[in-house]
């Protein structure tokens, strides 16, 4: 990657954050809210952003799966689900339960996928797709009928299914920027593995990887990352999904500046997204993971198009 | 020393085995291709001689060592493999493709040595894609990059070299430039074992051979004797004067 090319990420990055600063109905006059309101929820957007983009980057390639990401995946799902059973349950959001909680839920979802798609003989993409959509299916279905049952505390609970940042617990926001920094960081020591897996699981054995090994050490690093940011924001989908193809193109395949590159630009577009959502219909608000929908669902299906032209 | 021994392998899918007390020997300098009907095991063979695969019984020993013993990193040093296909969806370009040869050598999270990079243009020199080397590989040629496979698994240095139908979708040019390349590899001391799809294609310098006759039967042993016409009609049930046989 070119100097300029690593100039024109950054620059996407500060534009995302300075208008995330600014987007409001009091614009740029109201110092007060600006830091108090409008920083934590910048940061929040950042953390979430970068976290999803890391895990994106690293579920496809471990998987060698285009398609894959962590809302497509199911592990998003399953972190909300473990999330949403914690709250019911009383459990404290900064405590280390929690998080683990949530960690387990979202790899239990991800392995869930992953072994029903394996199930169907040779891991083909769409396979993959087909079993994740299956099981975040299940899993929401199973959150919404806990929150329908319970009329607890439900309506904050809603907001946070949808995937949205009104709310930043400094705790939380914490823990999970260290979970996620931590994640990229043991991620990209591994870049080289990476790179063996995105050519599949033979070809890594035979380049001196072991794929088994590294199939569960990625699953760990992307789930740990993903579950942080559902603690922050929900299930926030389609940044996984779309951030490792835009910042391909600037970086090139290669996992080393990929990963980096990917949490980089997943924190700017979560953080446009999240303004976005602020500045179209004020006073009311567009929850992120509705404005990531809207713009992601349509990459989807060019991606869907691209891949099965690509077979043919 | 032999860079590979074999004895005694034994594998199977189901009930009936696929290969069936199997021994064999491989040295440096050696080429020997691997015949047979579809379905007879040789593809198998080779996951099996790298341990991709486990055997149900036999030992397979590469520089002294048992196979399903050594480290994948280890391996990836004594014994490079090149699938029959390989596709990825993203788009390394060649001189990254063949740099990832050098998985085994170049430690974990730095960059690539300028010790790689030699043995990187090396290999790219020896198979002939030089002019190719900043394309990405999705825009190549089957043929093409089958070279670029060859060319990584040259880049990783080792002292086996298998291939899985490397020939199988290349044009004839192609195909005797390919043998032409296994032998030299060969000549310069390194041992090579090819499963090819067509038996003529052994006559482009291979000395050894390992031809399956369906069932785990199988005869190894020098290539003219083990490929004489009578036998390669009763391995793949073709009648003899088939113009398919080499003459």
């Amino acid at each position: 990657m070119g100097k300029n090319k690593a100039l024109l990420l950054l620059a996407a990055l500060a534009a995302a954050c300075l208008f995330s600063l600014a987007a409001g109905p009091a614009g740029w006059s109201n110092t007060d809210v600006i830091l108090n309101l409008r920083l934590p929820r910048t940061l929040a957007a950042l953390a979430v952003g970068a976290g999803l983009g890391l895990a994106g980057a690293l579920f496809q390639g471990v998987l060698k799966n285009p398609l894959s990401d962590p809302y497509i995946l199911g592990t998003s799902s399953g972190a909300t689900a473990a999330a949403v059973f914690c709250f019911l349950a009383g459990i404290e959001r900064t405590s280390p339960v929690f998080f683990l909680a949530v960690f387990a839920g979202a790899f239990g979802a991800t392995f869930l996928s992953y072994w029903l798609a394996r199930l169907a003989g040779r891991l083909s993409d769409g396979a993959l797709v087909l079993a994740g959509v299956a099981v975040s299916a299940f899993l929401s279905a199973l959150v919404m009928l806990t929150l329908t049952s319970s009329r607890e505390r439900s309506f904050s609970l809603f907001y946070f299914v949808m995937g949205g940042l009104y709310t930043v617990e400094p705790g939380v926001l914490m823990v999970s920027s260290l979970i996620i920094a931590a994640a990229g960081a043991a991620a990209m020591a591994r870049w080289r593995a990476l790179d063996a897996m995105s050519l599949g699981a033979e070809n890594a054995y035979h380049l001196g990887i072991s794929p088994e090994r590294e199939r569960i050490l990625f699953f760990v690093f992307a789930c740990a990352s993903t579950s942080a940011a559902v603690a922050i924001g929900g299930t926030i989908g389609f940044v996984g999904l779309m951030v490792p193809h835009l910042v391909r193109r600037l970086t090139g395949p290669s996992a080393r500046l990929l990963v980096p590159a990917a949490a980089l630009g997943g924190a700017a577009m979560l953080t446009a997204a999240d303004a976005a959502g602020r500045s179209l219909f004020p006073p009311s608000e567009v929850p992120a993971g509705v404005v990531m929908a809207l713009a992601g669902a349509p990459f989807f299906m060019w991606l869907l198009w691209k891949n099965s032209r690509g077979k043919n | 020393m032999p860079s590979l021994k074999v004895s005694g392998l034994t594998f199977s899918y189901g009930p009936e085995p696929l290969i069936k007390d199997l021994s064999l020997e491989l040295r440096p300098g050696d080429f020997m291709c691997v015949l047979g009907p579809n379905g007879s095991g040789k593809s198998t063979l080779l996951r099996l001689l790298t341990g991709f695969m486990k055997s149900s019984s036999g030992s397979v020993r590469l520089a002294g060592e048992e196979v399903s013993s050594i480290k994948p990193e280890k391996l990836a040093r004594l014994a490079a493999y090149v699938a029959s296909e390989t596709a990825t969806p993203y788009d390394f370009s060649v001189r990254e493709m063949v740099l990832l040869g050098r998985t085994a050598r170049a430690g974990f999270w730095h960059g690539y040595s300028a010790e790689d990079a030699a043995a990187a243009g090396l290999a790219i020199e020896e198979t002939g894609i030089k002019a190719l080397a900043d394309r990405s590989i999705n825009t190549l040629s089957t043929g093409e990059r089958q070279l670029v496979f060859i060319a990584q698994a040259l880049a990783q240095e080792a002292r086996l070299l298998l291939l899985d139908e490397p020939t199988s979708h290349l044009d004839l040019k192609y195909k005797s430039g390919l043998m032409a390349l296994l032998a030299r590899l060969a000549g310069r001391g390194l041992a090579v074992a090819a499963v090819l799809h067509e038996p003529a294609l052994a006559g482009l310098g291979c000395d050894k051979a390992l031809l399956f006759s369906g069932g785990g039967e199988y005869s190894f042993g020098p290539a003219a004797q083990t490929l004489a016409p009578a036998r390669l009609a009763a391995a793949y049930g073709v009648p003899e004067n088939s113009p398919l046989l080499p003459k």
